[in-house]
């Protein structure tokens, strides 16, 4: 009872109309950051800090909580309408959320992102609300060896993100790791597969690079082959009959919306982890346990709503370990800590008993915010369609210098640039050999993850593997190992099964 | 170039691939190799050791595809059709290598002057658009890239040989004249060039 009149003081203080309005205003910027290649929340909250010392600390917050939450709408947007995504968080959602705009549903999978985030977003602000002491111990349990065993969990999700080809499929997703390694040696500072004695290779290559290149770049080559540069994009009428009519398709996504929610919040308060592994093993899972699977890929609602509602979801989840432990759970969230201590603030138990307004008022913040974003996507979404209606020989030319521009913003080197180009005729030729492209960004964003998280765990146990798969020691880890197991033989089991019956028949 | 393009076709690309894919990953494992491969208990993992086992593996999988190849079981190896589709040769070609040339333009001459002759060459080649509106597109492109990232987000792009044309900017940028002046500077900037080029078109007539 006692929290929910803190949370009804925390709504109260994010309605009065400062904040409300720094609130729209932050969401409207997330916004447009989350869809800009190249930049993603980490760049929005660290450029608009300074702004936040000349306001009270709480509506600080509030504003910078909406940077954050409208870029993680504001991911898909050009995910969907370019095919690039806006940041590593909406990887995911280009698989699906392309593919629907060029089958001339752009509304659909608008729709679903905004509704999905809505959701994901919404779930997790409850489960904030309810249970922020109890969670913040369990992702301090998770360590090293737990962490590498979800990370295996993510890897073999992946297997069924790629076609019938094994072979193929796991040659991406080893490609990824492999680029991911390139750089310097986390654990002896060695330089690693520095490529033609290139520095640029010294500080590794970014996956921004990796994902524009092949999504971008890729993308365009493939859209110029097949269409011979006369893209005919489907007309669209836009109006709520058929935004009502896009909100029934999504009923169909209910699956991805508790896989998502629940799977993003939970992975979002594991430290180191965050929004990006949230939102590519959710939309796995959701991949593997749909009775649809095959048409992943191909432009399904729930292939959007799983990843946008996961990284919401985590986003939220993040914000647990900043608060009560002091500990960020994303790049952003490092950012927003920074942020507190600058404003004066100590993160950790106390601050829910020594600040209650700020923490509260942020919470608030967060139902208030979830709400206007919805509201701004959808009322938005004309404004998205007009991307569309662009004839495609102006568009191409604004795509590259975006990923151009783009695959330059990160680290600020034209050698990263010339990857990229290289990724992108590299892809284009590759997927059209029908190599899954998906496992290897997927793989680049969470190999070195892994890598930390395994040879951590290598040093505690003097080098042995069994620290995963002993209850006795690890318990989490090695339950994790063996669901990761169990999802890695599934892709297997659907060709078993058609060769037995294929002999019992004959 | 359509012809031999028409010669390449998806059977041959997937060997090709294979292949190459394969020395890549014999390449990368000798490029491991520079580095500790080991795994003891004593020393822990070597630097090297992931990427070799890594590219060991990339090594596998490209072998078991030639092997699908020679085999005829892959869906690639019987397909007879040309790797680019016909006529569409042209303009895959002539986007890598103008990319290739913005790209490597822009280490000299810096992205925003390069970013005038791609977009020019680009909407030249690829749209039926008019002279005057290919050339507000390619001028005011560059411009506005510039307020986005220089001026909001205050991340430099590469600016080559022609950095000193942009000290001016740069000076009035960060001078302590106010944002409505600042403003007003930006609408000359953006308008002003494209409205006398329209307008002395006109004269000429």
């Amino acid at each position: 009872m006692e929290t929910f009149g803190l949370l009804l003081d925390g709504i109260f203080t994010s309605l009065q109309w400062f904040n409300l309005g720094l609130l729209i205003f932050g969401c409207l910027v997330g916004l447009f950051v989350g869809a800009m290649p190249g930049l993603g929340s980490v760049n929005g909250v660290a450029i608009l800090i300074p702004i936040t010392f000349i306001v009270p600390p709480t509506a600080a917050i509030i504003f910078l909580a909406a940077v954050y939450y409208g870029a993680m709408y504001g991911g898909a947007i050009s995910s969907v309408m370019l095919g690039i995504p806006g940041a590593s968080t909406a990887v995911a959602t280009v698989f699906d959320g392309r593919p629907l705009a060029q089958k001339g549903d752009a509304i659909t999978a608008l729709s679903a992102a905004a509704v999905g985030s809505f959701v994901g977003g919404t779930v997790s602000v409850i489960l904030f609300t309810l249970f922020a002491p109890p969670l913040a111990e369990v992702a301090l349990a998770f360590n090293a060896p737990e962490t590498f065993a979800l990370m295996v969990m993510a890897f073999a999700t992946f297997v069924g993100l790629g076609g019938d080809d094994i072979p193929k499929t796991v040659f991406s997703i080893l490609i990824g790791l492999l680029l991911s390694t390139i750089g310097l040696d986390l654990i002896s500072g060695k330089p690693r597969l520095i490529l033609f004695g290139m520095p640029g290779f010294l500080h590794g290559i970014n996956f921004l690079v990796l994902a524009i290149g092949i999504y971008g770049i890729g993308e365009m080559l493939w859209t110029l082959e097949s269409t011979k540069g006369k893209v005919q994009m489907a007309k669209m009428e836009v109006n709520m009959n058929e935004i009502g009519k896009a909100f029934k398709k999504l009923k169909s996504t209910l699956m991805a919306m508790s896989i998502g929610s629940f799977l993003g919040f939970f992975v979002g308060i594991l430290p180191a982890a965050g929004a990006t592994p949230a939102s590519l093993m959710s939309y796995g899972i959701t991949k593997q346990l749909s009775k649809n699977s095959k048409e992943f890929g191909t432009g399904v609602p729930a292939g959007v709503v799983a990843p946008e509602c996961a990284n919401n979801s985590a986003s939220t989840g993040s914000m647990l370990p900043m608060l009560t432990l002091g500990i960020p759970g994303s790049p952003t969230t490092a950012i927003l800590l920074g942020g507190m201590i600058l404003w004066g603030l100590t993160p950790g138990p106390l601050l829910f008993t020594q600040e209650p307004e700020f923490v509260w008022g942020l919470i608030g913040s967060l139902y208030i915010a979830n709400f206007f974003t919805l509201v701004l996507n959808i009322a938005l979404i004309p404004a998205f369609l007009m991307v569309l209606r662009i004839p495609f020989a102006i568009l191409a030319p604004v795509i590259f210098v975006l990923c151009v521009t783009g695959g330059y913003a990160p680290t600020q080197s034209l050698h990263d640039v010339w990857l990229m180009l290289i990724f992108g005729f590299v892809g284009y030729v590759l997927r059209k050999l029908d190599y899954p492209v998906a496992p290897a960004v997927l793989s680049i964003v969470l190999g070195p993850l892994a890598e930390n998280a395994l040879r951590q765990t290598l040093i505690l146990s003097d080098g042995s593997m069994g620290i995963f798969f002993d209850f006795g020691e690890k318990p989490i880890a090695a339950s994790i190992m063996y669901i990761a197991l169990v999802f890695l033989l599934m892709p297997l089991a659907g060709p078993i099964k058609r060769k037995f019956f294929k002999a019992k028949s004959a | 170039m359509s012809n031999i393009s028409s010669k390449f076709t998806v059977k041959i690309a997937e060997i090709v691939v294979a292949v190459l894919l394969a020395m890549c990953s014999i390449a990368l494992m000798i490029k491991s190799a520079e580095n500790r491969i080991d795994w003891t208990a004593e020393t822990n993992m070597g630097a090297g050791f992931l990427p070799f086992y890594l590219s060991a593996g990339m090594l596998v999988c490209t072998l078991i595809t030639i092997g699908k190849f020679i085999l005829k079981k892959s869906p690639q190896s019987k397909d007879d059709n040309p790797f680019i589709q016909v006529g569409a040769e042209r303009y895959i070609y002539l986007t890598v290598i103008s990319l290739c040339f913005l790209v490597l333009a822009t280490a000299y001459i810096g992205i925003y002057i390069s970013l005038i002759f791609f977009l020019a060459f680009y909407l030249k080649f690829f749209s039926n658009k008019s002279n005057i509106f290919i050339g507000l597109f390619a001028y005011e492109t560059p411009i506005l890239t510039f307020l986005f990232f220089e001026w909001l987000l205050k991340i430099p792009l590469p600016q080559g040989y022609s950095e000193p044309l942009f000290y001016p900017v740069y000076d009035f940028m960060y001078s302590e004249s106010s944002l409505v002046e600042k403003i007003i500077y930006i609408i000359i900037i953006l308008f002003l060039p494209p409205a006398l080029g329209l307008l002395s078109k006109r004269f000429i007539k």
